[in-house]
Parts: C-alpha cells; sequence; structure tokens
C-alpha cells in the first residue's frame, strides 16, 4: 500500500471520567487504501464507535497518529477538523440523522452550503446527487415524508454530493427492513465499483460479508 | 458558510415556531414601542411647550394686581384693583422696558352682520402686539391717536374674525360691541398654540376706549411689560417695582400689592421638568426592554437545548463553530430586530394618537428611530451571543449522540 488514504499508527483513545481511565481504543494500526471497501465489525462496546468518530474526525485520539489524506489529524484545531470533515468525509448514519423541517433537497444542499458553494451550483449538485439515488420525485419532501430507506438514500446523497475521500457509514443497515438494506448495500456496490473508497462500520457479519477486508476490532484493539 | 446563506437559516427557522418567536419577540415590541411613545411624547409636549414659549413674546413680565386683604381675610389673588393705567403710563419711562401694554378686559357680544359672538373685549395700548408677539395680518394696530382720543376703533383676533364672517377685505367695515359701532381696523395673524384659550379669540379696542364704555374704573386685570432684552429681567423687574411702590406709598418693609411674574422663566422650568421626566420614563421604559432581551436570550438557550442533535449534525457534515454561532446569533437578531421594526411603528401609532388627543403636533424624529433599531440590535447581540457561542463550543460527538 503505496498510498494508503487512512493511516493509523498506534492510535489510542482514552475516556479520563477524572476517577478513572476508560480505554476505548489501544494501539491500532490500520491502513486503508484508496479505492477500498473495508468493513470494521465487533459487537457493541468494542470501540467501534469510537472507531468511526476517529475516522470521521469528530474526535482525535489522545495518543498515536492518525493521516487521513495526507494530512496529519492530531495537529489540526477544531476550524481545521471541520473543514477537513467538509472536504473529506462523507457520513452515513444509522438514524439517517437528516436535517429536520428540511427537504432532501436543502439537506443534500447544506454541506455544500458549509463548503461557501453558490446557492444555484449547490441546488444543481443536490439535484444530481437525488437523481443518481432515484429519488428526483422526492427532493421537496421533508424526512417525515420519507420511509426509512428512502431517508437513508438522501443520507448517502448528503454524504456523496461534496465528493469526499472516503465515505464512513455506521451501522448503515441497522434501521431498515431487509429489502431497503439490501437496497442500500446494493448501492454501496455500485458506489465502490465507481471507484469510491468505503468504511463500512457494523456489528453484523452478513453486512460485512460484502466488503473486500473485514477488520475485526474487539475491546478496543484489532483482531488479527 | 457564507453570511447571505446563514441569514437566510435564521429566517426559515423564525417560520417555525412561529408562536415561541411571536411571544419572544413580543418583548421586544412591548419595549421599543414604549421607548419610542415616551420619547415622542415628551419632545412633542417640549416643542409645545417651546412654541408658547415663543408665542408669548419676548422678554415678557406680567404685572397682576396682589390680593386683598381685609382685616384677617385674604382674598383670592388678584382681586386687588391697585392696578391703574396711569401705573401702566408711568412704566413706559423706565430705561430697560421695551413696551408697555396694559389689559382692561371684559366680556361682550360682539355683532358683524347676521353673525355674533360673545369674546373678550380688551382695552389696551399700541404696544400690545410687540409685548405679546402679534403679527398684523390685514389693516394695521391700534395707534397712539386711538389711545388719546378714545376712538371707537377694533383690532380683531384671527378666530374672532373668522368666526364673525370677517375676511381680507372687512378692514374699514363695522362691528357691534355690546350694540355700540366699532370701525375694524385691522386683523391679527393667527398665533395658534395650545391651552384651552385661544390667543385668537379676542377684540382689542383702545384702552380709554374700554375704560370710558365698558369699565368704568382704570383697574386693569394685567399689565404686560416687555423686556429690552432677555439680560435684562432682573433690572427690569426692579425698575417696575421700584416705580409701582413709590405710586402706591409702600415703603422699604411694607407687602406690595402687585405681582411680577415671569411667565417665560415660568414655562421653561415646566419645560425642563418635562424633558426630565421624559428621560425618566425613556429609562423605565428601557428596563422592559432589557426584559425582553432576556426572554430572547433564555429562548435561545432552550433552543439550543432543543437543537443539539441538529448541530451535531450540522458539525458532522463540516459545520465550522462559527458558522453555527453566526446562525444561533443571526436568529437571536431577527427576533430583537424585527421586533424592534414593529415596536417602532406601534409607538408611533400610539403618538400620533395621543398627539392627536392633547392637540400637539405630531413630533416625529428620525433619530429615535435610527436609535431603537441599533438598540434592538445591540439586545439582539448581547442576549443572543452567549446562547450561540454555547452552541458553536458543543462537541460534535457528544451533540450527535444527544437525543
Amino acid at each position: 500500500m503505496s498510498d494508503p488514504i487512512i493511516h493509523l499508527e498506534n492510535v489510542s483513545r482514552i475516556y479520563d471520567t477524572g476517577k478513572v481511565q476508560v480505554p476505548a481504543l489501544v494501539d491500532v494500526d490500520l491502513s486503508i487504501a484508496r479505492g477500498e471497501f473495508v468493513a470494521i465489525i465487533g459487537p457493541s462496546g468494542s470501540g467501534k464507535s469510537t472507531m468511526m468518530h476517529i475516522l470521521g474526525c469528530l474526535d482525535r485520539p489522545t495518543a498515536g497518529r492518525y493521516v487521513l489524506d495526507g494530512t496529519p489529524v492530531d495537529e489540526l484545531n477544531d476550524d481545521a477538523l471541520a473543514a477537513l470533515r467538509s472536504r473529506s468525509i462523507g457520513f452515513v448514519f444509522q438514524s439517517y440523522n437528516l436535517l429536520p423541517r428540511t427537504s432532501a433537497l436543502e439537506n443534500v444542499a447544506t454541506p455544500l452550503a458549509y463548503q461557501g458553494v453558490s446557492r444555484r451550483e449547490r441546488v444543481a449538485r443536490a439535484q444530481a446527487a437525488l437523481e443518481r439515488l432515484g429519488l428526483g420525485d422526492r427532493m421537496r419532501h421533508e424526512p417525515t415524508e420519507l420511509s426509512g430507506g428512502q431517508q437513508q438514500r438522501v443520507g448517502i446523497a448528503r454524504a456523496l454530493v461534496t465528493e469526499p475521500a472516503i465515505l464512513l457509514a455506521d451501522e448503515p443497515t441497522g434501521n431498515l427492513d431487509s429489502r431497503a438494506g439490501n437496497e442500500v448495500i446494493g448501492i454501496f456496490h455500485e458506489l465502490h465499483a465507481a471507484g469510491r473508497t468505503i468504511v463500512l462500520i457494523t456489528h453484523d457479519p452478513d453486512v460485512a460479508a460484502v466488503a473486500d477486508r473485514q477488520v475485526h476490532i474487539r475491546d478496543g484493539r484489532i483482531a488479527a | 458558510m457564507k453570511l447571505t446563506d446563514l441569514f437566510g437559516l435564521a429566517l426559515s427557522r423564525l417560520g417555525t415556531g412561529k408562536l415561541r418567536t411571536g411571544l419572544t419577540m413580543l418583548g421586544v415590541i412591548i419595549g421599543v414601542a414604549s421607548v419610542v411613545a415616551l420619547v415622542s411624547i415628551g419632545e412633542g409636549a417640549t416643542s409645545g411647550i417651546n412654541s408658547r414659549l415663543q408665542g408669548l413674546g419676548t422678554n415678557l413680565l406680567s404685572v397682576t394686581p396682589g390680593a386683598t386683604t381685609t382685616g384677617a381675610t385674604r382674598g383670592a389673588f388678584g382681586s386687588a384693583t391697585t392696578l391703574t393705567i396711569e401705573d401702566a403710563t408711568a412704566l413706559t419711562t423706565q430705561p430697560d422696558i421695551a413696551g408697555v401694554a396694559p389689559e382692561l378686559s371684559s366680556s361682550h357680544l360682539i355683532v358683524a352682520g347676521s353673525l355674533n359672538e360673545t369674546t373678550t373685549v380688551i382695552g389696551t395700548t399700541p404696544a400690545y402686539p410687540l409685548v405679546f408677539a402679534y403679527d398684523m395680518w390685514q389693516g394695521s394696530f391700534l395707534t397712539q391717536a386711538s389711545v388719546d382720543h378714545g376712538l371707537r376703533v377694533a383690532v380683531l383676533g384671527n378666530t374672532t374674525a373668522t368666526n364673525l364672517g370677517l375676511g381680507a377685505s372687512s378692514v374699514g367695515s363695522t362691528v357691534y360691541i355690546s350694540g355700540l359701532p366699532f370701525d375694524v381696523v385691522g386683523i391679527m395673524q393667527p398665533k395658534g398654540g395650545t391651552g384651552f384659550v385661544s390667543p385668537d379669540d379676542e377684540v382689542l379696542i383702545p384702552v380709554t376706549t374700554a375704560r370710558n364704555l365698558f369699565v368704568g374704573t382704570d383697574s386693569v386685570r394685567a399689565i404686560g411689560v416687555s423686556v429690552t432684552s432677555s439680560r435684562q429681567m432682573t433690572a427690569a423687574t426692579a425698575e417696575i417695582t421700584t416705580a409701582l411702590d413709590q405710586r402706591h406709598g409702600i415703603g422699604a418693609s411694607g407687602t406690595p400689592d402687585f405681582t411680577i411674574t415671569s411667565q417665560t422663566q415660568l414655562l421653561s422650568t415646566v419645560g425642563s421638568i418635562t424633558t426630565l421626566l421624559t428621560v425618566l420614563l425613556a429609562g423605565i421604559a428601557s428596563i422592559s426592554l432589557l426584559v425582553g432581551g432576556i426572554g430572547i436570550m433564555n429562548i435561545m438557550l432552550v433552543s439550543v437545548r432543543e437543537r443539539t442533535h441538529e448541530i451535531g449534525i450540522r458539525k458532522a457534515i463540516g459545520a465550522r463553530g462559527r458558522d453555527v454561532l453566526l446562525q444561533f446569533l443571526f436568529e437571536a437578531l431577527m427576533i430583537s430586530v424585527s421586533g424592534g421594526l414593529i415596536g417602532i411603528v406601534i409607538g408611533l401609532a400610539a403618538t400620533a394618537v395621543i398627539a392627536l388627543f392633547a392637540g400637539w403636533a405630531f413630533a416625529f424624529n428620525p433619530i429615535t428611530v435610527v436609535v431603537s433599531v441599533v438598540f434592538s440590535l445591540i439586545i439582539g447581540v448581547i442576549f443572543g451571543v452567549w446562547p450561540a457561542s454555547q452552541a458553536a463550543r458543543l462537541d460534535p460527538v457528544v451533540a450527535l449522540s444527544y437525543e
């Protein structure tokens, strides 16, 4: 792996609750290459949520080194971290996390607004992203007016609209019935085929099976 | 995020939860409206007083008879009949006095053609327009000759002329005062002014004519004195006192049987009290504005708490702290400024209604509006910035997992 898009070296994340120190991640080494489809799999409490937060630049490691797309993350301040998230990460959440009382189109366009893209271009790109996910006729609908599968597709469109370096999906099928879940997995397959780097975090081995590579995490450590 | 986008975001947010936004805004509306109304009303009252001040005549001193004292019983103020036409004549020679106008008044029925009116008839001298600041509209005022010879000539106040159907061409016509014919020699400009007694509803005739035909005595109701300049008011007062004491035989230790009042001073005192009251009331109104601002802060804190999860989502998809801060700050500003604008409109409307009933000119002061807008902006910033910075500082991981 000459040019890893994600590179973690001895990364630890320890929560300091004041009385006790809780290690959530311990000495994690991980490299993910451009265009790879990786599943991080582990039971609840294994540290995979912490892993997602670190990989997604929502949180910083307490020790170790994390380089995302050539940028060392641990040296950045909050604003630079936000800019890096905006540029390089597309999040897909289990509970979709769409903005309430906001149309599908506005939801998808919002990440571009935070990049300072003009309104005209935002709308055009958001429309294109929604149409690509088969939601061309649902753009004016608010999240409460969409089914779970549709909401998750809006979430994927929102993650993709900024053309991020990696797509970071946290239990994307967790709230969906099997048909909608399979649809979402199918979308991930297509994206992967188109060359996108995808990191999928799940507890479900069946879901993880769709990825090229599975990274097992247990008690905050990567299991061989 | 661009400022225009943040602005649009705040604007669209106001549309949701209209009742809450409206109630929060109401606090600002009431505060701004009361400040604007009270300041404007204060200004209206002050300008009313100022116009009366100017209407009174320049450097006016009023000499009125004192109260009679019979044994231990003191009569009503001005009940003495000690001031005479001769007293007035004597004052004209004093160095600091520019004009002296005695007022020998009585009430009479005035008839002109088929119209009639009962009004005050004042016997006076040619100094009257100078002393009481009247201008002539048609014809001329009473001459010294008409006073010397006790002629039956009359000058009409503007309202009186209108009531009697007399206009620009009526100089030279005849009016009947209690049945006696008088030649109209002039009609005065309206003075306007405020108060219950119009200064334009009166008939002026030579003082001698009034004494001979209507009053029958030399006692005048008052003597108006115009002082040469405002700096000489004290000197003129002393001159009047000395002259009248001497004429009435009152010694240095005696009680004078007349009173000298400077209405100019009286009214400027009233004016400064009005200003003080305005400031005081505006200060009290500002407290309600402060309460309105605290209302904004309260609702913004609740809003930040309620939308913690949304803030987490926004941060995950690329919002910087600054973006979140400005989003919430703009929401607070939107509430305070729109509340301020509505408050200004309501305040001015209230002022207009009150001015209508009080008979003031409606004083619209653009400075009040500008200050109110700036003030509500400041309120929005002061009370919005803390909740907004709370939102901006939220940890994205914590905010995302907040339900």
